[in-house]
C-alpha cells in the first residue's frame, strides 16, 4: 500500500481551521494524479487491438482516477482554496515515491503493463488497509508510516470537526460532468455533508468497503486492487457462495497475450532521445499536450468549469501521440521501444 | 485584409501538420474495394496509404518567435531591445487542443483549410502578451518555391493563408510595456487583427533531420480594418511572367501603397524562390522593382520579356540577402520602400509594377520577372470554399479593386466548370472506378453575372439544391466555378495562377430514418473506419456498433460539437447536418443490429448520373488545376532542379 509520511496525517489532526487543510487537499489532488502516468504508460503499451481484457480494466481505473482527481479539487474549491495543477512541481519524478509518500516506500515508474508491474506496483498502490493494521497503527507510538485510507478519513474528520455546515468556497468552480460521470459520483461540493460523500466516493472506489470488494452498492465496479487482482490471476472476480467471503477468483478467463505488449524502455525520458530525431518532436509534442492538459485542468478548476470539454479533447490527443510513441522503436535501444515521459513542457521550449 | 498595413509583426518558425492521407486517394473512399493495406504508410513499391496514414489532422506553430517590428512612419525595429515584444514566443493554445488543418474533398485538394487554430504570443515566462482565434480559412497561391525540387522534404511547393484573427485578448503586462502592441491595439477596428502565413518547407518525407510532418512559416500580423475582406489583401499584386506551364518563381506577391507615407511595400514572404526546405537562398540576381511607363501586356511565356530602360520608372532594389534563410526569417521576405519621389508614387497609383532583372543575355533590356494584371485590375471571392447540404444558400462576397482602389460597376462573370468523366479502371487506376464532379449541373443555383458596388463588392448567392450520390462512394459532389471581370477577361486567361476558383461542396439529399438504424449510417461509418486508422486503431472501431455503443459518450461529444469547435467530428468536416442526426440518433436509442441481418448490404440509392462519357478529357484549366493538386498532395512523382534560376534572362 502507499505508505505516506506520518506527519502529514499528524497536521490534518492538528488543523484548527479550513485553510490549514488547503495544502493537505492540493497534496491529494497530486496524488490522485500521480497515479494515471503509470496506468496509463501500461496501458498504452498493449498494442491496438491485442490485450483488450487488460486494456478494459486499467482503462476503467484511470477514468477513476481522474474522477478522484476532479472531486480532490472540489472539495479544495469548496473549503476556499485553489488548485494548482500547471506547474512543473505538479508532476512527480519517475521512477519515485507517490506525493506524500515515505522515500523508502513504493517507487513507482512507467513501465511497460506486465503481470509483475501490476503485482508489484499498481496493486500495492490500491492496496487496502487490513482492519488489523489499521488499529495497529493508530496504537503505535510511534508509527513508520500511515494510509491512504487513514489520510483520507482524517481529512473527512477534520472537516466534520472544522466546516460550516455551507462550506465557504465559490460554488460556481465546482466542477461536474453529467455526460461522463454519474451525478452520484461527481456532484458539486457545496455542503459539508457533500464533501463527506465524496471522500467516501474515493475511499470506496480505491479500496473497496471493508465489508466487499464492490466500491459502491453490489451492482456496482469493483474497488480498484481487485480490478488489479483480476489481471493478476487472469480471471475474473465474481460472487461466489461456497468462498469465504462471497466471491472467489473463478470467472471468465482474462487473456494475457505476451506478444500484445511494446517493449517499452522504462522511464523514458526525452533527453534520452537522439536530438533532431522524429521521435524527439513526437515526445515533445506529447509533452506539449500534457502540460496544456495540465494547464487547462488549472484553469478548468480556478473558475471556468465549461474548460472541462476541451481536456477531454485534450485527453484524446495525449491519448493518440502516446499510442504513436509506443509503437516507436527507441533509437540506439534494440527490443525497446520509446514509453511517454510525462514531463513538463514549458511553453516556448524548442522541439 | 490589410496584414501588410503597420503596425506589423513579422514571425518565423516552424509550423506542424500531421494531415492524414488514406483520404488522399479518392478510390479509398470505395468501402467495398478497401484493403487493409491503405492503412499503412506507402513504400517503394506501393502507394499504401500514401505518406501519413496515421494523421490526426493537428495544426500548431512550433518553435515560432518574433523577429521584427514595423510602425507606421516606417521605422523597423528587430533588436531585442526595442520593444519587449521582439523576440518573444508565438505558439498554439494551452489548455484546449489545437487546431485542425483538412481539405474540402479527396476531389477538392487545392483548399486546404486551418479550422480553430489559435495563436498566442507569450514570454519565456510563459506570460500573455496576445492571443486570438484565427477565422476559417483555406490556403491559395499555391507557388513553386524550392529550386532543388523538393528532393529532401518531397514538396517543394508554398502555400498562403490569409486571415482574421477574432476573441483578440491582450496580455495586462504587454499593454503597459510595448508601444507597440499598445499602437496595434489602438489602431486596429474592432478588437480584431488581420494575419498572414506563408508556409512552405513543409516535409512529406522522413528526412534524416526529423522534419516529417513539419514546414517553415513566415507570419505577419497586422491592424484590421472595417469594410475589408477576410481571406485576402484588399491591395495589389504583382504576377510571375517566366515560365508558362512548368515552375514560375515569383508566380504571386501581394503588395500595397500607402499615400500618407508614399510607401510601396511588397510581400515576397510567398513567392521568393529558396534553394531549399528551410528557405536559403541562393539566388544571386539583382532584383529592381519599379513602375511600368507603359501597358505591360504580355502573359507568361518560357522566354523573357523585356522592358526597356527608358520605359521603367525605377522605385529601387530588392535588398535580399542570399545564403543563408536569414533575410526571409527576418523580415518575413517584406520589403517597403518609404517616402518615394512624388513623381514615382503618383505613377505607381495608375501603373503597373514590375519586378525585373537587368538582362544578361540582352545587355541593356530589363527582364521582366513578374508584372501586375493589365489596369492594376483584381477581383477575389472572400469566402471562396462552401459546404452546402440540400437547400441550403450561402452567400459569397467579392471584392474588386484598380490600382488597388475598389472598382465599382464591374461586372464580375460566373461559371460552373465543365463536368469531368469517370475514371475506369485501369492500369493508371487500380482500385476503383473514380467518379467525376462538377455534375448534376442543376445542383447548385446561382446568377451566371453580378456587379459591384461602390465599394467595389458584390455579392452572388449560391443554392444547393438535391442530388442524389452522383459519385455513388462519396457523399454528395464537388463544383469547381470561375469567375473573372467582364473587363480584360485575357489577362486571366493567360494567368492561370491569376484565376481564382470557388469550390463547393454539395452533400447528398438524405432523409433521416425514424427509428435510426445502423443500416441508414453503416456505409459512411465504415468509410470513416477505414480512412481514418488513428481513430480505429486506438479509439473506437468505428465500423463496429457494439464499440459504438460502447463508446457512446465519448462519440455524442465529438458529434456534437460545433463545426466551429477544433474537437468536432469528423474532423475532416465533410459530414451533411442530415448524416450527422441520423448518427447522433441511433446512438442514443437506435438499435444494434441483428447478426447475420439480411438487409445488411448497402440499401439502394437514386444516382445522379454523369453526362459525360468514361474518358473524355479534361480540359486544358481542368488539366492545369489538377496538375496543381497533384504537385500540392504529393503524388507528382518529381519536380524540376533548377540550377541557374534567371542567370541567363
Amino acid at each position: 500500500m502507499i505508505q505516506i509520511k506520518p506527519e502529514i496525517i499528524h497536521q490534518i489532526k492538528e488543523a484548527t481551521s479550513l485553510e490549514h487543510l488547503f495544502d493537505k487537499v492540493q497534496m491529494a489532488i497530486e496524488l490522485e494524479h500521480a497515479t494515471i502516468p503509470p496506468y496509463l504508460t501500461a496501458m498504452f503499451s498493449l498494442k491496438p487491438g491485442a490485450n483488450l481484457g487488460q486494456r478494459k480494466i486499467i482503462y476503467s481505473v484511470v477514468v477513476e482516477e481522474m474522477m478522484h482527481m476532479s472531486i480532490a479539487a472540489n472539495i479544495l474549491n469548496a473549503l476556499g482554496g485553489s488548485p494548482q495543477i500547471n506547474n512543473p512541481q505538479f508532476i512527480p519524478s519517475y521512477p519515485g515515491p507517490l506525493p506524500m509518500g515515505i522515500g523508502q516506500g513504493l517507487q513507482v515508474g512507467l513501465e511497460a503493463y506486465s503481470t509483475k508491474v501490476v503485482e508489484d506496483v499498481f496493486m500495492k498502490i490500491e492496496e487496502p488497509e487490513h482492519p488489523l493494521v489499521f488499529k495497529a497503527l493508530f496504537e503505535s507510538e510511534e508509527p513508520q508510516y500511515s494510509t491512504i485510507g487513514e489520510f483520507y478519513m482524517a481529512l473527512q474528520n477534520q472537516i466534520i470537526a472544522l466546516a460550516p455546515d455551507i462550506l465557504p468556497g465559490d460554488s460556481t468552480k465546482q466542477v461536474t460532468s453529467p455526460s461522463f460521470f454519474k451525478k452520484e459520483l461527481l456532484f458539486p461540493i457545496i455542503k459539508k455533508e457533500d464533501a463527506i460523500n465524496a471522500i467516501n466516493v474515493i475511499i470506496e472506489q480505491g479500496e473497496g468497503t471493508t465489508k466487499s470488494p464492490y466500491a459502491q452498492g453490489e451492482d456496482g465496479e469493483f474497488a480498484h486492487y481487485y480490478r488489479f487482482e483480476e489481471l493478476s490471476r487472469g480471471k475474473t472476480l465474481v460472487a461466489d457462495s461456497t468462498a469465504t467471503n462471497g466471491f472467489s477468483f473463478s470467472g471468465a478467463d482474462i487473456a494475457f497475450d505476451h506478444n500484445g505488449v511494446y517493449s517499452l524502455y522504462p522511464n523514458t525520458k526525452t533527453a534520452s532521445l537522439p536530438e533532431g530525431s522524429e521521435v524527439k518532436i513526437l515526445m515533445n509534442n506529447f509533452n506539449t499536450i500534457y502540460s496544456s492538459l495540465l494547464f487547462g485542468l488549472h484553469d478548468t478548476f480556478n473558475g471556468k468549469p465549461e474548460n472541462l470539454g476541451n481536456t477531454i479533447g485534450l485527453m484524446f490527443d495525449l491519448r493518440l501521440t502516446a499510442e504513436k510513441l509506443c509503437a516507436t522503436p527507441f533509437p540506439g535501444k534494440p527490443g525497446y521501444n520509446v514509453g511517454p515521459s510525462f514531463e513538463f513542457f514549458k511553453p516556448g521550449m524548442p522541439i | 485584409m490589410s496584414y501588410l498595413n503597420s503596425p506589423r509583426l513579422t514571425f518565423n518558425g516552424d509550423f506542424q501538420s500531421d494531415v492524414s492521407t488514406v483520404n488522399n486517394d479518392t478510390a479509398h473512399y470505395n468501402n467495398e474495394t478497401f484493403k487493409p493495406s491503405f492503412q499503412i504508410p506507402s513504400d517503394s513499391n506501393d502507394p499504401n496509404g500514401w505518406w501519413n496514414p496515421e494523421g490526426g489532422a493537428v495544426f500548431n506553430f512550433l518553435n515560432c518567435k518574433v523577429s521584427q517590428l514595423t510602425f507606421e512612419d516606417g521605422t523597423v525595429k528587430s533588436d531585442p531591445g526595442s520593444d519587449m515584444i521582439l523576440g518573444q514566443f508565438v505558439g498554439g493554445p494551452e489548455g484546449r487542443p489545437t487546431g485542425k488543418m483538412v481539405d474540402l474533398d479527396p476531389d477538392q485538394q487545392g483548399v486546404s483549410a486551418l479550422w480553430c487554430v489559435q495563436l498566442r504570443l507569450f514570454t519565456a515566462s510563459n506570460e500573455l502578451l496576445f492571443q486570438g482565434d484565427i477565422a476559417t480559412t483555406a490556403f491559395r497561391d499555391l507557388q513553386f518555391r524550392q529550386t532543388d525540387g523538393g528532393k529532401t522534404n518531397g514538396q517543394p511547393l508554398g502555400g498562403t493563408w490569409t486571415s482574421v484573427m477574432t476573441n483578440v485578448q491582450w496580455g495586462e503586462k504587454a499593454l503597459a510595456s510595448s508601444p507597440f502592441l499598445q499602437k496595434l491595439k489602438e489602431v486596429t477596428h474592432e478588437n480584431k487583427l488581420s494575419i498572414n502565413l506563408n508556409a512552405f518547407g513543409y516535409h512529406y518525407n522522413h528526412s534524416q533531420d526529423g522534419r516529417f510532418s513539419l514546414g517553415r512559416i513566415l507570419g505577419s500580423i497586422g491592424p484590421w480594418f472595417k469594410g475589408e475582406p477576410d481571406t485576402f489583401l484588399p491591395g495589389r499584386r504583382l504576377y510571375g511572367l517566366v515560365g508558362l506551364r512548368g515552375p514560375a518563381y515569383f508566380r504571386i506577391s501581394n503588395f500595397i501603397t500607402e499615400p500618407e507615407t508614399k510607401r510601396l511595400t511588397v510581400d515576397f514572404g510567398s513567392s521568393f524562390p529558396i534553394a531549399d526546405a528551410l528557405g536559403c537562398i541562393s539566388l544571386t540576381t539583382p532584383l529592381l522593382l519599379g513602375v511600368a511607363k507603359i501597358p505591360v501586356n504580355q502573359g507568361p511565356a518560357q522566354e523573357a520579356t523585356y522592358i526597356t530602360p527608358t520605359d521603367f520608372l525605377k522605385i529601387g532594389p530588392v535588398e535580399y540577402k542570399t545564403g543563408s534563410a536569414d533575410w526571409l526569417n527576418q523580415t518575413g521576405g517584406i520589403v517597403s520602400f518609404s517616402n518615394l519621389p512624388d513623381l514615382t508614387f503618383s505613377s505607381l497609383t495608375h501603373n503597373q509594377l514590375l519586378l525585373v532583372s537587368p538582362s544578361a543575355s540582352t545587355p541593356g533590356q530589363l527582364a521582366i520577372i513578374a508584372r501586375e494584371s493589365v489596369e492594376g485590375l483584381y477581383v477575389r471571392a472572400d469566402n471562396f470554399v462552401q459546404r452546402l447540404d440540400t437547400d441550403d444558400e450561402s452567400t459569397i462576397a467579392f471584392y474588386a479593386y484598380r490600382w488597388g482602389k475598389p472598382f465599382a460597376n464591374s461586372a464580375i462573370n460566373v461559371t460552373l466548370d465543365s463536368p469531368t468523366a469517370d475514371t475506369p479502371l485501369g492500369p493508371n487506376n487500380p482500385i476503383s472506378i473514380v467518379y467525376g464532379n462538377n455534375y448534376p449541373s442543376d445542383g447548385l443555383k446561382f446568377a451566371s453575372g453580378i456587379f459591384t458596388d461602390q465599394q467595389g463588392l458584390a455579392c452572388l448567392k449560391i443554392l444547393g439544391k438535391a442530388i442524389h450520390s452522383p459519385r455513388k462512394y462519396i457523399d454528395g459532389q464537388v463544383y469547381t466555378l470561375q469567375y473573372t471581370l467582364e473587363t480584360y477577361p485575357n489577362d486571366y486567361n493567360d494567368f492561370a495562377m491569376m484565376r481564382d476558383i470557388i469550390a463547393v461542396h454539395l452533400r447528398d439529399q438524405f432523409d433521416v430514418p425514424e427509428p435510426p438504424t445502423w443500416e441508414a449510417i453503416k456505409s459512411t461509418l465504415i468509410q470513416y473506419s477505414n480512412l481514418y486508422p488513428i481513430m480505429s486503431k486506438y479509439l473506437v472501431n468505428l465500423s463496429d456498433p457494439v464499440d459504438l455503443k460502447l463508446k457512446k459518450a465519448r462519440l455524442l461529444f465529438a458529434f456534437k460539437q460545433p463545426i466551429t469547435n477544433t474537437m468536432h467530428m469528423p474532423v475532416t468536416r465533410d459530414l451533411s447536418k442530415a448524416k450527422r442526426e441520423a448518427i447522433i440518433k441511433w446512438l442514443e436509442y437506435g438499435e444494434l443490429p441483428e447478426a447475420n441481418d439480411p438487409t445488411n448490404e448497402n440499401p439502394p440509392v437514386p444516382i445522379s448520373q454523369n453526362p459525360l462519357g468514361a474518358g473524355t478529357p479534361l480540359t486544358e484549366s481542368q488539366q492545369d488545376y489538377r496538375n496543381v493538386i497533384k504537385a500540392k498532395n504529393g503524388s507528382m512523382p518529381s519536380f524540376p532542379v533548377i540550377q541557374n534560376l534567371f542567370e541567363n534572362l
